[in-house]
């Protein structure tokens, strides 16, 4: 024991003489990357903001603190300005690593950090909140049974979101899932909802369309769009989308206001976990995924709700699969956690059936549940219909027309002519009545 | 502490605050933080606070041990006194206290797992707890090696630090376990989450209650769902375990909900509704639905929904399980007990042994989780004292039926139904896979003759359809057999048949739900099969009740 006391008490003496001071400050022992490994920092908390100096350089990295070991801490990197050396100094914050927001962000587009990103210019008076903020609790909720309109006919009436809903989009490559989005986001103009739309590992020129996009149409005056470029820190680009729920919860809970938020897209957002999970060392899971993926999701998407104070946040998540396979890892774990899914298919797009959707495959578990008299009521005989119609066509695809019976030719007509109703191009929103009228005719 | 205990860490694993006494950490603390002594003083201190006699370490030792003994024995229905506060300000409901002394301090926080330094003994399963900025943070012992032990946190551990003193509460993880859970809507750790208050102080453990093999009764009688599928094709019975499989969004959660309409309101027994890892939407929504319904008056409902930590979800499944074995051991009742999602279960669990680092079984699954589903499963069981029915909704997924936690929950049920998402896109629901479903009970022996007959007739002719879809595909109905053909259309009308309106699912049908008895299934499909409704069109029998009388 003497010895060994002595050993411990040497060391640090020897450090206090260099100068280090333990507490506070640490040095860079190891450099994979993003993920650094800190010797030191004993007073380092969980999910702390570390900054990285070198002396006579100033700043070259931020990040915060991803796991307290026992002698030393693994800090992650948010912003990296320059290439990290061994023994460069980290100097705990003392704070919990945060996100800022300024309430001027409006129309503009925005990173976690308070920072204008067309300009490249930070905002004044911001506020301060942890990126990761409570969940609603359970007695806190309301139902969903508003409506929210995107003003595509296949959504609002087939398969129809309530504010508070989380429904996902999900499809292949060029499917035409983000422009569901920007066809959600224009429709909500008359709405008095406060859109936010997230873009998780988008590139610069992707995310600068979008915008363009929703300022052509009016669009951002109501909208935020908060982005993690394609090419930042993939920390940063793992905690944007609870930091745009955060924005969105603030709006709910401050001000009691309906908030839609797109987070495009999850299928990224899961890929950068498993990065992160794998550089720390972490027990890969299924398809290498850290276990606790569907942790990472699920608490996120959670946080949309019904709140009891009137407010509401609308969460529509996208996911990127491949091939059409619906049933991959992510997928179903995302599909799982949402009230619904629309699913875009390939082969509908090439078809020039747009929106792509394919309404076999696509669910709300809300259902009419968020509908209204005639919308409802059509709602539940045209959907049976439709899918009916696209599984006998299946069946009876090569049967001679003129050999069905009298009901099935009647029926095969009908069915096409509500796919043909359902096409629609983008940016044509149509309203409920004009919905019930154009379905009027077949409801007789 | 222990000295023998440092020989197996390696030196630089050891914290500075590893050093057991506090006035020498003390000394290190100052002379650290600015207050700057000599390098000779700091060294002459801790020579002298080192050669601490022997005899003051083995009373020390002594003591903690006495402490050990005289803590209760976590015993059934322990009456003890509850922490100082009120039930709804803690993070846990207990038995014991928290003591006064702590019993270790924190070397290392993760996001599930926090490393604790000990001076004294706690055993496994032990709740600790700290504070730290004005926060309160609560561990489950799970893991020991030489002095330390590893622990789960039962929250978020933002803003934890080492160095922090931990103290023990005795009693380990402890849910109400009297008459006033009933009709309450409980969180994993035996709070409510309403205004509503326990006022009783009978809690029990809840990871006791195993039951011997002469204390299980396996015998019982049928009971009826009006779920046509389920009743004709996975018949059950009291003490039964059903298990209702299913990917992802094709409805397993509407099966559970008509399941409790259907049971629980018809038989007004007893139940518990386990949420595990399920949306919080849902259990709101269901809880409404109760209240609205006036329901609440028999069932109680533990929640630990997805948005909550590994722990919650994990031990949400253990809480409702305690509380059902109330109802069955001390009440003598028959209880009902919902599981949606057991799978969810399996899921916390492996986020929490992957966070110790342990090696995980393929896709991921913890080490133990074989052990982890036996020690739930063997506990949900009937005995002369009551039965418990369970009803255990199972995620499967990507879709994979070879799931390992999926085959390792199967191993224990009694009957199953698939759910499969190939029926769910033509529109059916419940959008149920005959071929998959099962039951112990389609046997002569317990169903009788006819309906044993008919359901076997019933599957050959839609696993013939199946093949012949595929060949209709190619080459057109007119091609087949007039054998084939009949069993073509009849199979159709068939599949159609055991599409059912819900009562819980009225706003996504438009069609009110019914209840349809044994015997009318039974003619239908008789009459189905044997060609009475061969001149009907096949739309007819989407969503119906009963066909007699109706087609």
């Amino acid at each position: 024991m003497n010895n060994y006391i002595n050993k411990i008490v040497d060391g640090k003496v020897s450090q206090i003489n260099e100068g280090n001071n333990i507490r506070e400050v640490g040095r860079v022992r190891k450099v994979q990357t993003y993920m650094v490994e800190v010797s030191g920092m004993t007073g380092a908390a969980y999910f702390d903001k570390v900054v990285i100096e070198r002396p006579g350089k100033g700043e070259v990295a931020e990040g915060y603190v991803d796991r307290v070991e026992r002698n030393g801490v693994m800090v992650a990197l948010t912003n990296k300005y320059d290439e990290l050396l061994i023994g460069d100094e980290a100097v705990g914050t003392g704070a919990a690593f945060s996100m800022q927001y300024s309430e001027d962000s409006i129309g503009h587009v925005i990173d976690m950090f308070g920072n204008d990103r067309l300009n490249n210019k930070r905002f004044t008076d911001l506020l301060e909140f942890p990126v990761e903020s409570e969940n609603t609790p359970i007695m806190e909720r309301g139902e969903v049974k508003r409506p929210f309109h995107t003003g595509i006919t296949g959504i609002d009436l087939m398969y129809p979101i309530g504010r508070g809903q989380r429904q996902l989009i999900i499809g292949d490559k060029k499917t035409g899932k983000t422009q569901i989005l920007l066809d959600a986001i224009a429709n909500q103009r008359e709405e008095n909802m406060l859109c936010i739309y997230c873009a998780v590992g988008k590139t610069k020129k992707e995310v600068k369309e979008i915008y363009a996009d929703l300022l052509r149409r009016g669009a951002m005056n109501y909208t935020i769009i908060i982005a993690a470029f394609n090419d930042e820190c993939p920390p940063t680009m793992r905690n944007t989308p609870y930091a745009a729920m955060t924005i969105a919860q603030h709006y709910m809970l401050t001000q009691a206001r309906d908030v839609l938020i797109c987070i495009d897209d999850l299928k990224r957002h899961a890929d950068v976990c498993r990065e992160i999970a794998l550089l720390s060392g972490k027990v890969p899971g299924r398809d290498a995924y850290p276990p606790d993926i569907f942790y990472a999701h699920s608490r996120l998407l959670e946080k949309g709700c019904q709140h009891l104070n009137g407010g509401s946040i609308t969460v529509l998540p996208v996911c990127e699969t491949k091939g059409g396979d619906i049933t991959d890892y992510i997928s179903t774990n995302i599909i799982s956690i949402t009230d619904g899914q629309i699913v875009l298919s390939a082969k509908n797009f090439e078809r020039g059936l747009k929106p792509a959707i394919d309404y076999g495959l696509s669910v709300s578990r809300l259902g009419g549940a968020v509908q209204t008299g005639t919308m409802k009521r059509t709602n539940a005989a045209m959907r049976r219909e439709l899918l009916s119609y696209l599984e006998t066509r299946e069946v009876y695809e090569l049967t001679n027309e003129n050999e069905l019976g009298q009901e099935l030719q009647k029926k095969l007509k009908r069915g096409a002519e509500i796919l043909s109703k359902l096409v629609q191009p983008k940016y044509s929103p149509r309203s409920e009545d004009r919905i019930v009228a154009d379905f009027s005719e077949l409801m007789k | 502490m222990n000295n023998e205990n440092y020989k197996d860490i390696p030196e630089e694993e050891l914290n500075i605050f590893s050093l057991d006494d506090d006035s020498v950490k003390e000394d290190l603390v100052k002379a650290f933080t600015g207050e700057e002594k000599e390098p000779e003083e700091v060294q002459a201190a801790v020579e002298e606070k080192a050669e601490a006699p022997a005899e003051a370490k083995a009373e020390k030792k002594a003591e903690a041990k006495a402490e050990k003994k005289a803590e209760p024995a976590p015993a059934k229905a322990v009456k003890a006194v509850k922490p100082g506060k009120k039930a709804s300000e803690s993070k846990a409901v207990t038995s014991g206290k928290k003591e006064g002394e702590p019993v270790g301090r924190i070397i290392s926080v993760s996001d599930l797992k926090v490393e604790i330094l000990l001076d004294k003994e706690v055993g496994n399963k032990d709740i600790l707890v700290c504070e730290c900025g004005g926060k309160e943070y609560r561990f489950e012992v799970t893991e020991m090696e030489g002095s330390i032990a590893i622990t789960v946190p039962f929250d978020s551990v933002i803003g934890l630090r080492r160095g922090i003193d931990v103290f023990r509460i005795g009693g380990g993880l402890c849910v109400p376990y009297n008459d006033e859970i009933v009709g309450k809507i409980f969180n994993t750790y035996g709070q409510p989450l309403d205004d509503s208050k326990v006022e009783s102080d009978a809690v029990r453990n809840v990871y006791d209650g195993n039951l011997a093999m002469d204390e299980i009764r396996i015998d019982a009688d049928i009971m009826w769902t009006g779920i046509k599928v389920l009743d004709f094709l996975s018949p059950l019975r009291k003490g039964f375990k059903m298990g209702l499989l299913g990917g992802a969004g094709v409805g397993k959660t509407v099966l559970i909900k008509e399941l409790i309409h259907n049971v629980y309101t018809n038989l007004n027994s007893n139940s518990v509704f386990i949420g595990c890892g399920e949306r919080s939407r849902e259990g709101r929504e269901l809880y409404n639905e109760m209240v609205e319904g006036n329901l609440m008056d028999k069932i109680t409902m533990v929640f630990g929904q997805m948005g909550e930590n590994a722990m919650a979800r994990s031990r949400s499944v253990t809480s409702g399980l305690t509380m059902a074995e109330y109802l069955r051991d001390e009440k003598n009742q028959d209880v009902l007990l919902f599981i949606d999602n057991i799978y969810r279960y399996v899921q916390a669990n492996s986020e929490i042994s992957a966070e110790s680092g342990h090696l995980p079984i393929d896709n991921g699954y913890s080490t133990t989780m074989l052990s982890e589903i036996s020690d739930v499963e063997e506990r949900i069981n009937s005995t002369e004292n009551g039965a418990i029915t369970s009803f255990q909704a199972i995620f499967i997924p990507a879709d994979d039926l070879n799931d390992a936690a999926v085959h390792a929950v199967q191993q224990h049920l009694d009957g199953q139904v698939v759910l499969d998402r190939k029926v769910a896109e033509k529109g059916l629901y419940p959008a149920v896979n005959v071929f998959r479903t099962t039951s112990r009970l389609l046997d002569p022996e317990f169903v009788g003759e006819r309906h044993a007959r008919l359901a076997q007739e019933a599957v050959r002719y839609l696993s013939r359809y199946e093949e012949l879809e595929e060949i209709v595909a190619l080459i057109g109905i007119d091609e087949l057999s007039l054998e084939d053909q009949s069993i073509f259309y009849r199979s159709r009308k068939l599949r159609n048949y055991f599409s059912q309106p819900m009562f819980v699912a009225e706003d996504f049908t438009g069609i009110p739900g019914q209840f349809v008895a044994i015997e009318d299934i039974l003619n239908d499909v008789e009459d189905i099969l044997t060609g009475v409704y061969d001149k009907k069109d096949e739309s007819r029998f989407m969503y119906i009740g009963k066909a007699r009388g109706y087609v």
